[in-house]
């Protein structure tokens, strides 16, 4: 029931996704914070390197980390307090995934071509 | 704090006597209801509603000279903090067993947390962004 089966594969990810989020506000919080140097201080140019690709990538990666993590978790709290999310468990975990998709692909289509200069 | 992690029920009932973990269990769940609104929010306003690509001192500032801003991104930090701080509290008492290593581990997070707490703090309330902002929003 559990041992490579979906529940698992729903902690696994909670759990990447979760510690990936964390470490990121910590970054993100420090990196605004630079706004407290005024106009003319390093805020500008700091924003600039954080605007190459592989960086935007990585910002939708952040994305879909935190569009997983908050439909996994409504399926653990489901699990928690109503009488049938364990039994269900598997098939909310499907569910959250799909969510995910639903709305991480217009999210895809509105930033992919902002990326690529084309937007 | 730096005591061995418990293996059986009957030595983490030993352990631990008070009801501290059941409350961060029900916070957990509350805070991450609430985040999920406050986090979409925020990832919609900066990078969907706007092209975070084209962020810069003067979005920013004009952002953080309004007061709702401030107050929903206040809300924001301090839930998202304590939301993190407690799944990374719980990934090293999954993960880091030597005693000594985990209370180092934890005093090195949560003095992190703290720090990043006042620094996000000061952002959003210690400085006026309004010139800046009102540059913005001549332009617009």
């Amino acid at each position: 029931m559990y041992r490579g089966r979906e529940g698992q594969w729903a902690f696994v990810l909670h759990r990447l996704t979760g510690v990936g989020l964390a470490l990121y506000l910590l970054l993100h919080v420090i990196d605004i914070s630079l706004v407290m140097f005024g106009p003319e201080g390093p805020f500008n140019a700091f924003l600039a390197f954080y605007h190459q690709w592989p960086f935007r990538v990585g910002l939708i990666l952040i994305m879909a980390a935190v569009v997983y993590h908050a439909f996994n978790g409504i399926r653990i709290i489901l699990m928690d307090f109503t009488d049938w999310g364990v039994k269900y468990q598997g098939a909310l975990w499907y569910g959250a995934m799909g969510l995910t998709a639903i709305v991480g692909i217009p999210v895809l289509i509105k930033v992919v071509p902002e990326i690529l200069g084309i937007a | 704090m730096a005591t061995a992690a418990p293996k059986t029920l009957k030595q983490a009932r030993e352990t631990y006597n008070t009801s501290g973990e059941l409350v961060w269990w029900v916070f957990m769940r509350i805070s991450g209801l609430m985040l999920v609104f406050l986090v979409f929010a925020h990832i919609y306003a900066n990078n969907i509603a706007f092209n975070a690509g084209e962020i810069d001192y003067a979005y920013v500032a004009n952002r953080l000279a309004q007061p709702s801003v401030k107050i929903f991104d206040t809300f924001l930090l301090g839930f998202a903090l304590l939301h993190g701080v407690n799944g990374l509290r719980y990934s090293i008492e999954d993960y880091v067993r030597k005693p000594g290593r985990r209370f180092w581990a934890k005093a090195a997070l949560f003095t992190i947390t703290g720090i990043v707490f006042v620094l996000g703090t000061m952002t959003l309330w210690a400085f006026s962004y309004d010139e800046m902002g009102a540059a913005v929003r001549a332009l617009n």
